[in-house]
């Protein structure tokens, strides 16, 4: 195909001679159809406009429907009007010229210095044109500067204040000038002046933006509309010209009939709103055209703007084949790198079966069925698709040959990609394995959301079916989730046991834990594993060898967590430590072990195993919370009572040092600075003992201890709600301490203080309920929380996804080179190591 | 601007001789212009006198591990 690079494009105005050229028929009749139903000469759909029923011919081109492109025509205006879309650049000429002799209000001197500014604008032959954007921007400038020059420098005639008002009136003085008026007034203005305007006067003379010929867009673009009942329907556009035409009729019938000035001028003014609301329908300053119904008319303007123009909607939007989107739930029978398509979805989605000398039998069989996995569509060798019906399968499957292709419903094990908006990042889509599923949503395995970032509260992804063997092979052998378990950042695991599947498995492993021998083969049959493993002597099973049972045979595997347990596997077996959020949760190091060694393969049924049993044996025990577990016994609440007590007192102290200047200032700090730093770090560790006397007197029959320790939650959770709330911060501003001239919060506080509750410190839980005060502060940290949170969300979303983009294409050659599409290199080692983290062993080597 | 002293974190430049480019962009299967840029007024290039059209060979070290970068010398 023969292609030019696009060099400039040049917008200008059409003259109203230019107009006349384009057009091939002047319209004259405000009306469409005659009484047969035909369209009439002279009328909107005139047939020199082009045809779009069927079986007429194009009177200009003699083309029929499917041929025909379509022609402009116009109408005369009886009387000129402004052009609307224009009035702006109108009123900036207005302003910048004399009212007597139309030059421009630049005096001598100027219009040397801004002749060369805006010849380059203009001549764009062979010209830089590349900072024609700066130089207009420069004339707006130079408009403000002359604008309100009360004589002309060339002839000296005083210049009368100038008014516009929206859209299209404008004010000299004390006289309104009619659009003709005007239009004498802008073609007096040299070419010369244009130029230093800014403006080409060879294709956009400024008396061209008065309206006297009006273009009349082609049948093709506001095709009429049959209605079942036969009725037709006309476009908004159509509608608009009517009502032009028709005002247009009246004025001119008006004017014959010498009928009153005041009657030519409302009709006049009544055609410039008709005109105006032609081109844009939401033009600020008039009420919209409405159509019979009470909708606003679809113009011109409207067509082309917003996110369902012409732009946005039909040319940038893209929409896709072979695609299906719903809601998605959890099944955690699915693998996890399955995906459960519901019937319906599954046999409306096809994919292709390339028959061959080899395989031509097993097609015909299949084209035989008439039931689920069936051939909807057979594209033959010469590539026109037809639909599989009853009536002519029999036919079909005499003539079906080798280099056809049979377009089936979807089975199990076809590949597809599964995507969540947004998709910030590669692992947002992923292969899967098709699984069909009765019900209307996709299942998802809980422990694949993480790459997602999807939950089950009415989330929708969407599945797109690759349609060649190429894009089949590329998607299972790229984009498998199994190959995406680790991380492009770390080299982490992605992809892990979480929440629930963790506290699962904490409790299976626990020391003490056993279980009989039929809660043992149930939960080792739903990981696939049918042995048990050695017995005890009174016939129970150890947890810990049920979990070892799940280990991939042979595996050694030692870690340390932060609080210094060791988690040590041995040949394959638990010998040391418990599985905690830390060794078994998101980012355990367990994963990539198994990972590396085992292949990643086994690494996904590893946990697809273990989520399984973790699942089961978390519901044997039953894992909850109730008010209860907040309901702390006396002991704490004595504790609690002491804690603050002590720390409000070491507090005082602190406070009454500083007020006797005996407060020894830390470095770089002033005193003031350094009390505040010692109150907040004495709250710190006020946090901190409310932590250990909670762990002390709690243990894990307290369900909500247990997840901190493995699963969801923190310490922190449990102190809110069991001990005190504690600080509650303005981010990065420190204590709460606005409102108020001398600083205090709120006027029941006393001015100047600063103890802890005077700034925020909530003594309360939710256990025990928040005072007023209390209430206060913590809406305030709560409300500071939210605000941040949304900001840095549209912020850091916006930034990677300008950073994305701008490295999308970049990409890393057999010689480690990075470089762009066009060959330019980016640097010439990746990452100046040649380092994958994905290819890396994740922190297993300290 | 001229570099009154050495920087330890400013890595090594050099300016490439006619016969080690002509080699580089064979064994790069680059042209000279696909490289990233540095500009004749950046200081390590008025340090060097390096010409428009040039190469600069930088010397980049991370840690232990060294390695090239190259910049295409052009105009401001």
């Amino acid at each position: 195909m023969h292609a030019e690079v696009l060099d400039h494009i040049k917008f200008g105005i059409l003259s109203p001679e230019q107009i006349k050229q384009l057009s091939v028929a002047k319209l004259t009749v405000p009306d469409t159809y005659n009484e047969d139903g035909y369209p009439i000469d002279g009328g909107l759909l005139d047939q020199r406009l082009g045809v779009i029923d069927p079986g007429l011919i194009c009177k200009t081109c003699g083309g029929r429907a499917q041929t025909c492109p379509g022609h402009f025509g116009h109408i005369e205006l009886t009387r000129p009007v402004v052009h609307s879309e224009f009035s702006k650049i109108i009123y900036m000429l207005l302003q910048t010229t004399c009212q007597q002799c139309h030059r421009t209000l630049l005096n001598d001197d100027q219009i040397l210095t801004f002749q060369d500014k805006f010849k380059k604008v203009v001549n764009i032959e062979g010209e830089d044109i590349t900072n024609a954007i700066e130089k207009l921007e420069e004339r707006d400038v130079m408009v403000k500067k002359i604008r309100n020059i009360k004589k002309c420098p060339h002839c000296g005639s005083v210049q009368q204040k100038i008014k516009f008002s929206s859209p299209t009136y404008f004010y000299i003085g004390e006289k309104k000038p009619k659009p003709d008026e005007l239009r004498d007034m802008l073609s007096k203005i040299s070419d010369h002046d244009l130029e230093l305007l800014g403006i080409d006067p060879r294709t956009s003379r400024p008396e061209w933006l008065i309206i006297s010929q009006l273009l009349v867009a082609l049948v093709n673009v506001r095709p009429s509309i049959t209605l079942e009942s036969g009725e037709r329907s006309e476009d908004d556009l159509t509608h608009k010209l009517v009502d032009i035409m028709r005002i247009n009729q009246r004025l001119e019938q008006n004017i014959n009939a010498g009928a009153p000035q005041i009657i030519i001028d409302d009709l006049w003014e009544l055609l410039q709103y008709h005109v105006t609301t032609y081109f844009n329908n939401e033009t600020s300053g008039i009420p919209p055209a409405r159509h019979r119904s009470g909708r606003a008319l679809k113009t011109l303007a409207q067509r082309l703007k917003g996110k369902e123009g012409r732009f946005r909607y039909n040319l940038s939007g893209k929409r896709v084949n072979y695609s299906a989107r719903t809601v998605i739930s959890a099944d955690p029978y699915i693998h996890i790198g399955d995906v459960g398509v519901p019937r319906d979805i599954a046999s409306k989605l096809t994919v292709p079966f390339y028959v061959t000398e080899w395989n031509i039998e097993t097609a015909k069989k299949l084209l035989e069925k008439t039931t689920y996995p069936m051939v909807l569509n057979i594209i033959s060798r010469d590539g026109k698709r037809k639909r599989i019906l009853d009536t002519n399968r029999e036919e079909i499957l005499k003539i079906v040959q080798v280099g056809d292709i049979l377009e089936r419903q979807l089975i199990d094990g076809d590949i597809a990609l599964f995507n969540r908006q947004p998709s910030l990042h590669r692992v947002s889509i992923m292969a899967h394995k098709v699984k069909v599923v009765p019900g209307k949503t996709f299942r998802l395995n809980y422990c694949a959301t993480a790459p997602y970032n999807a939950d089950f509260d009415g989330d929708e992804m969407n599945l797109h079916i690759p349609q060649t063997l190429e894009a089949q092979a590329e998607a299972k052998y790229l984009m498998e989730v199994k190959d995406q378990v680790f991380s492009p950042r770390d080299g982490g695991a992605i992809i892990s046991n979480s929440e629930d599947g963790v506290t699962g498995m904490y409790l299976l492993t626990k020391e003490e834990n056993r279980l009989t021998k039929d809660e043992a083969t149930f939960i080792l049959g739903l990981a696939g594993v049918f042995e048990l493993p050695k017995v005890d002597k009174d016939g129970t099973y150890k947890g810990r060898d049920i979990f070892s049972m799940l280990l991939p045979k042979g595996l050694d595997f030692e870690t340390k967590t932060k609080s210094g347990m060791t988690f040590r596997i041995k040949d394959g077996k638990l010998v040391e430590g418990n599985v905690i959020s830390a060794t078994f949760g998101r980012g355990a190091k367990l994963y990539v072990k198994i990972g590396k060694d085992y292949g990643s393969q086994e690494l996904i049924d590893f946990i697809f195993r273990t989520s399984k049993v973790s699942e089961a044996y978390a519901t044997i025990k039953g894992v909850t919370v109730g008010v209860k577990d907040y309901m702390v016994n006396q002991k704490i609440a004595d504790e609690r009572i002491a804690l603050l007590e002590n720390t409000f007192k070491k507090v005082d102290d602190l406070i009454v040092q500083y007020k006797t200047r005996k407060l020894q200032p830390l470095i770089g700090y002033t005193l003031r600075q350094s009390l505040e730093k010692m109150i907040i770090a004495e709250l710190d560790v006020a946090r901190r003992t409310a932590e250990s006397v909670l762990s002390k007197y709690e243990g894990e029959e307290n369900h909500a201890l247990l997840m901190s320790k493995a699963g969801r939650g923190s310490m922190l959770n449990l102190e809110q709600m069991s001990m005190f709330l504690g600080q509650q911060a303005t981010l990065s501003s420190g204590r709460i301490k606005r409102g108020y001239y001398s600083g205090r919060v709120l006027p029941h506080i006393a001015p100047r203080d600063i103890r802890p509750q005077a700034r925020g410190f909530v003594v309360s839980n939710y256990t025990l309920g928040l005072d007023p005060i209390g209430l206060f502060m913590h809406a305030v940290g709560s409300r500071g929380a939210e605000v941040f949170k949304a900001l840095l969300t549209a912020r850091s979303g916006y930034l990677y996804r300008r950073l994305s983009n701008a490295l999308q294409d970049y990409y890393v050659q057999g010689d480690g080179s990075v470089r762009d599409a066009s060959n330019n290199m980016v640097e010439t080692i990746y990452g100046g190591d040649l380092i994958d983290p994905i290819k890396t062993q994740y922190r297993l080597v300290e | 601007m001229a570099v009154k002293r050495e920087h330890e974190l400013v890595p090594a430049h050099e300016i490439m001789s006619e016969n080690e480019v002509k080699k580089l962009m064979q064994e790069m299967g680059v042209q000279t212009y696909n490289l990233p840029k540095i500009l004749v007024t950046d200081p390590q290039a008025v340090k060097l006198g390096a010409k428009t059209g040039q190469i600069l060979k930088i010397h980049r070290k991370d840690g232990e591990n060294e390695y090239p970068y190259y910049r295409y010398v052009v105009e401001d």
